[in-house]
């Protein structure tokens, strides 16, 4: 493993002089014991798409909270254009989407829009024509005076955007956008986000899901147990920290002692790293051509059968595992 | 403060409120449900009218010559009346066999047998009489026997006086004939033997002469008084529980569908948001209660009065305003220890409706045990509640109100504050979680 775990590890791209929308700098916070963010520092450039990628209680949401003005930081920095997070006319400049849905079921999609509107001190007549094309560009028009209560999981994701850019803000934080949908939902989802990075919005992404961030991130920082441990594109990161390649495979049935065969695969594998979930190997390999006959070979051995066998290249979930020694999801 | 955001607050909760079927019962079909059943059942249209007892009469005294007999007797309860309304509605049986079985049956508040030669008895002696007390109802059991007892008395008085005015005639003959002319009794204040004579049997007949007035409160005597109290009573009971769901759902609410966080994360602050929905629960408050005024007035006939020109009415309106704000803040303490919606609102609909029960605002304190009475006297919501009933009701002046009003006035500061203590602590505490 890269003695890199508590310390960030920075491609040298991010230290380019560039134009920066968020300087997060040596932040922390605590819960009792709990350090939930812990001496993160990172910078935002403006009209990127910044992916924070991590497990479920590395710290994102607390991060983004604290970046949204929700939560007060224990030390540390935050500012938006040089302005601090904590004031509530920065706020203005932030659009937050959090991880559950922000919209009221009984009320209409225009409705729900000309509410948040008002919280962001808009009134007056224009302020209808700006929700009612907000809701045109998000695919909404036309169920704009129906109940949010009839819209489906996307739309009421997509009206969630919409909800996010009322106020124009120059900086949009979406905290898991696309957990629990299926992927069909997910792809429209993240076509929409492509559309408000479009708009030259600088976008902050919280995600648990490594291809949502490889799809969508020109940066990603990868976080676990409150740190950013690696931060870089995800191309950069996969180079670094990714393995030359990964084998894949299914194998005909979940094998009975999963132990042992990890044990068997690992002699072969990059550093010895084996990932084993229900009947699927992932191994991670110097030399596919030459390992990739002998894995086969030790698992007929083992009378186990295999269905497929793939070698691919490493992903953002491999980059996480070797900087971590844990799966992003873990079951 | 952002008076948009304010705006937006009032307007979402006006809009979610009013969707919501379950706040439409709790807001109006609840209140109009407890009106119309005290207009209509506890206090009935009759209420506050004189009663009219049914009472069946066996008379064994017929054909009798005598001036008075049982013909007589059925007549005089046919004619009685109090306050305009007969006393009695009389059916007459053949014998006192039927007459007990329809008063066993309760179909009769009470009889009456009438023996052979009552006329004649009552003229040369004492007359018997047999009187059956019956119930047609839990509650006519005890009036019914004191009306009997009642009219027996005074049948008893009529019939003395009549008895005394007949034997005087004769003293006064036969004193002339044979008693000393000018004849005084000293020991009676020197009264001539004739008026001392008169004075004497009429004493007999009726020793005390009582005199009795009606200087009850027409509150308590008529029917829309009573009613333009219990309206008030209904007003109060809604205001407590739904002015408790409102403070004490009004952050768990936002934490429940989402919002919050996204809330908090907007120009807008945490007080905006306070000040937005204790502003729309007010409207809110002010509607239920302008529903239940005229659901008390019109259908009910409930007697509420206003007059635009009157200072004491606007301090009544003020009251009301103090008293919702005073509950909201209850409300909001009480989601210190309520940590979701639905645990929220069941624990403001009990304490609402026990509250209002046991505190004088839905029942007279004078109907409750001293340790209740106790309670209604230190709870500042029934101060509020009876200011505007003596008010709006019963006609008091501002002056007369002003104590309430400043006593009103600092509760309501002390629960409010308290209550955006608990807000801002829940705020926090649904934040971090």
């Amino acid at each position: 493993m890269l003695k890199v775990k508590y310390g960030v590890a920075r491609s040298p791209s991010t230290e380019m002089s560039v134009d920066v929308c968020l300087t997060v700098r040596d932040v922390s916070k605590r819960f009792g014991d709990r350090a939930a963010v812990d001496g993160v520092s990172f910078k935002v450039h403006r009209g990127e798409i910044y992916g924070l990628l991590g497990p479920n209680g590395a710290g994102k949401t607390t991060l983004l909270s604290m970046i949204a003005g929700i939560l007060e930081p224990d030390s540390g920095e935050i500012s938006i254009d040089g302005l601090n997070a904590l004031d509530p006319k920065t706020r203005g400049r932030v659009g937050y989407c959090p991880q559950e849905p922000i919209v009221y079921d009984d009320l209409t999609g225009l409705e729900n829009m000309m509410f948040y509107a008002g919280l962001h001190g808009l009134s007056g007549g224009h302020v209808k024509q700006r929700c009612r094309k907000l809701l045109d560009q998000m695919g909404l028009g036309e169920y704009a005076s129906r109940k949010v209560k009839t819209y489906s999981g996307g739309m009421k994701k997509r009206l969630s955007f919409a909800i996010t850019l009322i106020g124009d803000p120059e900086l949009l934080l979406l905290d898991e956008p696309t957990t629990g949908m299926d992927p069909r939902i997910r792809r429209s989802v993240w076509e929409s986000i492509l559309r408000i990075k479009e708009e030259g919005k600088t976008i902050i992404l919280a995600t648990h899901y490594m291809e949502e961030a490889d799809e969508l991130s020109d940066r990603v920082a990868i976080m676990d147990l409150g740190k950013i441990v690696a931060e870089g594109s995800p191309e950069d990161l996969k180079n670094r920290y990714g393995p030359k390649a990964v084998i894949d495979v299914e194998l005909s049935k979940p094998a009975t002692d999963p132990e042992a065969v990890i044990e068997e695969v690992k002699r072969y594998a990059s550093e010895g790293r084996v990932m084993y979930r229900n009947d699927e190997l992932r191994v991670h390999v110097d030399d596919p051509d030459v390992v990739a006959p002998k894995i086969v070979s030790e698992l007929v051995g083992m009378g186990i059968g295999l269905k497929t066998l793939k070698i691919t290249t490493p992903t953002l979930e491999d980059v996480f595992l070797r900087l971590t020694g844990r799966r992003l999801i873990e079951g | 403060m952002m008076w948009s955001a304010i705006k937006a607050f009032i307007i979402k909760e006006l809009k979610l409120t009013f969707r919501s079927k379950a706040s439409i019962f709790w807001i109006i079909t609840w209140p109009a449900i407890w009106l119309l059943m005290t207009a209509y059942v506890f206090v009935p249209p009759a209420a506050g009218q004189p009663m009219t007892l049914k009472v069946g009469v066996v008379n064994y005294d017929v054909g009798s010559t005598s001036p008075f007999n049982g013909t007589t007797l059925i007549q005089i309860l046919n004619e009685s009346e109090y306050k305009g309304a007969k006393l009695f509605q009389v059916k007459v049986y053949e014998n006192e066999t039927l007459m007990l079985e329809d008063i066993r049956r309760g179909r009769l508040d009470g009889g009456f047998t009438i023996p052979k030669r009552f006329g004649e008895n009552i003229i040369f002696g004492q007359a018997r009489l047999k009187v059956y007390v019956g119930a047609r109802s839990l509650q006519s059991a005890q009036i019914a026997e004191s009306i009997l007892r009642g009219f027996i008395q005074g049948l008893n008085n009529g019939i003395s006086m009549r008895k005394v005015n007949e034997t005087l005639r004769y003293i006064e003959i036969y004193s002339e004939k044979y008693m000393p002319k000018n004849l005084t009794i000293p020991v009676a204040g020197n009264r001539s033997w004739i008026e001392f004579m008169r004075d004497w049997m009429i004493g007999l007949a009726s020793p005390i002469n009582a005199s009795f007035k009606d200087v009850k409160p027409k509150a308590l005597t008529e029917r829309s008084s009573i009613l333009g109290w219990m309206t008030f009573g209904a007003i109060g009971m809604s205001l407590l529980y739904s002015g408790l769901i409102i403070g004490s759902t009004m952050a768990v609410r936002e934490k429940e569908a989402g919002t919050l966080r996204r809330i908090l994360a907007s120009p807008a602050t945490s007080t905006d948001m306070l000040v937005g929905k204790t502003l729309s629960g007010l409207i809110t408050l002010g509607i239920m209660s302008a529903i239940i005024v005229i659901l008390g007035v019109y259908p009910c006939g409930a007697k509420i009065i206003w007059s635009p020109m009157n200072p004491a009415h606007w301090l009544a309106i003020i009251l009301l305003i103090l008293v919702s704000i005073m509950v909201i803040g209850i409300g909001m303490i009480l989601s210190l220890i309520a940590g979701t919606t639905e645990s929220a609102s069941n624990l403001s609909v009990v304490l609402g409706l026990m509250l209002a029960f046991i505190a004088g605002i839905w029942f007279p304190k004078s109907w409750l045990p001293t340790w209740m009475r106790f309670l209604a006297d230190i709870f500042p919501a029934t101060w509020a509640i009876d200011g505007m009933r003596s008010a709006l009701v019963y006609g008091a002046t501002a002056a007369e109100l002003m104590p309430t009003f400043l006593k009103v006035l600092a509760a309501t500061t002390i629960s409010y504050l308290i209550g955006v203590f608990a807000y801002k602590k829940t705020l926090r505490k649904y934040v971090i979680a």
